[in-house]
């Protein structure tokens, strides 16, 4: 297992921890529709946020990276933003 | 999954422009409060500044550039831009009204025929208001009075009744927030019911109901079918996730009240849940859609006909509506 799909399933992870109860039982595929399938509402998007920043040691207020909200859809979307911040912030937290 | 009937006309009758300039801190704090305790209670590690920092973000639109083109993308042909007065209840406006006011006459002259703007004015400023709501119809361009009785009185409040008969004489329509909002204003005058007084006084005038399918869903089914002149909107039905969003839309449109239920999205409250595309798709969505058991000539009177036929009456109002002139938007 090579460590882009680690992080992509840390990432999947976190979101399934982000599911409000009732949704937990649905199963996520990068194509699952967070607020239409899985019932994630702006809280259950923050929720994820928070989660990634602590699981990444990653202060988004301190990058540079604007993230817009709006954009994250689907889980591949959540997956596919995390990363890029991820990417983006590596210099800053050096080796 | 069916996309969204892009040959369907959509006016959103509920929205604001995403600008901090229009929020007070207290408004937003509070509001911010209330999420924060929802994520510490699941031990989700998040602060008030970081949380107010993810608000601030959906609110970086004052020119509506980026509405504009949610609306395009989203099908939505024009949108209603509402001004809520906050700065006689909350010391920390940012700008007067009269400056918002202004602010929202340069959106409306930098996007010709993308809004119409429905001016809001707190009854407790006096004549200064009363003169400065005139000039918003037959200077400005605006169509509409916008109330917030959040900030502490009441819709049937008699210091509105002079607005009200400027309403009728120019037969334009009041929307008004009705729940529960933002912990740092009132809500004990946020009961539908307490317009009931205003809107039998003022039979011409035509009242909307904000978030008819969120707060006080029973009450404000019973208003609207019960008084000719009462009207309720869906904005807000995003408050409610999965099935119950749906679900809560469907409820409403069922009721044999389609003729007075207006399609809003409360613009840009919802940013971080969604797209304006994504919201629309909600309803309109032909398999799936909280609209989709609905005839097609129902989902127009939501979608666009209802909005369209209390704004028609202007057109036969007394002063007519003159272009807003340019501003420099920002």
């Amino acid at each position: 297992m090579d460590i882009d799909t680690t992080i992509d399933e840390k990432i999947m992870g976190l979101i399934a921890e982000s599911v409000p109860s009732k949704f937990k039982k649905n199963t996520i595929t990068p194509a699952t529709h967070l607020r239409r399938e899985l019932g994630m509402d702006s809280i259950g998007i923050l929720s994820f946020v928070f989660r990634f920043e602590k699981a990444f040691g990653i202060d988004l207020s301190k990058t540079n990276f604007h993230v817009d909200m709006s954009e994250i859809r689907t889980a591949g979307d959540a997956v596919n933003l995390a990363r890029k911040v991820i990417e983006q912030s590596q210099p800053a937290n050096g080796a | 999954m069916a996309e969204p009937n892009d040959i369907r006309v959509i006016i959103d009758s509920h929205c604001h422009i995403a600008s901090q300039e229009f929020y007070p801190n207290s408004f937003i704090q509070g509001s911010v409060g209330n999420m924060l305790q929802v994520l510490t209670a699941q031990g989700i590690p998040a602060t008030k500044k970081s949380l107010c920092g993810m608000f601030e973000q959906t609110l970086q639109d004052p020119c509506c550039d980026i509405l504009v083109s949610e609306m395009a993308e989203a099908g939505i042909a024009k949108s209603v831009l509402l001004i809520a007065d906050f700065s006689y209840a909350l010391k920390d406006c940012k700008l007067t009204i009269e400056e918002s006011f202004n602010k929202h006459r340069a959106v409306l002259a930098r996007h010709p025929g993308k809004f119409d703007v429905f001016g809001g004015i707190d009854p407790r400023w006096g004549q200064d208001g009363l003169a400065l709501f005139e000039r918003s119809l037959t200077e400005f361009g605006f169509c509409g009075f916008k109330i917030y009785p959040p900030c502490g009185f009441s819709p049937s409040d008699p210091a509105l009744f002079p607005y009200y008969e400027l309403c009728a004489y120019h037969q334009i329509p009041v929307v008004l927030h009705q729940g529960p909002t933002s912990p740092a204003l009132s809500f004990d005058v946020s009961n539908p019911f307490l317009l009931d007084e205003a809107a039998r006084r003022f039979p011409a005038v035509n009242f909307v109901l904000a978030h008819g399918s969120v707060s006080f869903i029973e009450e404000c089914s019973m208003m609207c079918r019960y008084r000719p002149n009462v009207y309720m909107d869906l904005s807000g039905f995003q408050t409610f996730t999965g099935d119950r969003m749906i679900t809560g839309v469907r409820n409403a449109v069922t009721q044999g009240l389609n003729h007075k239920i207006l399609f809003g999205t409360d613009w840009p409250v919802f940013r971080l849940q969604g797209s304006q595309k994504n919201f629309v798709s909600v309803l309109v969505d032909e398999d799936e859609g909280a609209l989709s058991q609905l005839s097609d000539a129902e989902k127009d009177l939501i979608l666009h006909g209802n909005l369209k036929r209390l704004l028609q009456e202007k057109a036969d109002a007394p002063a007519s509506r003159k272009n807003a002139e340019a501003h420099e938007c920002m």
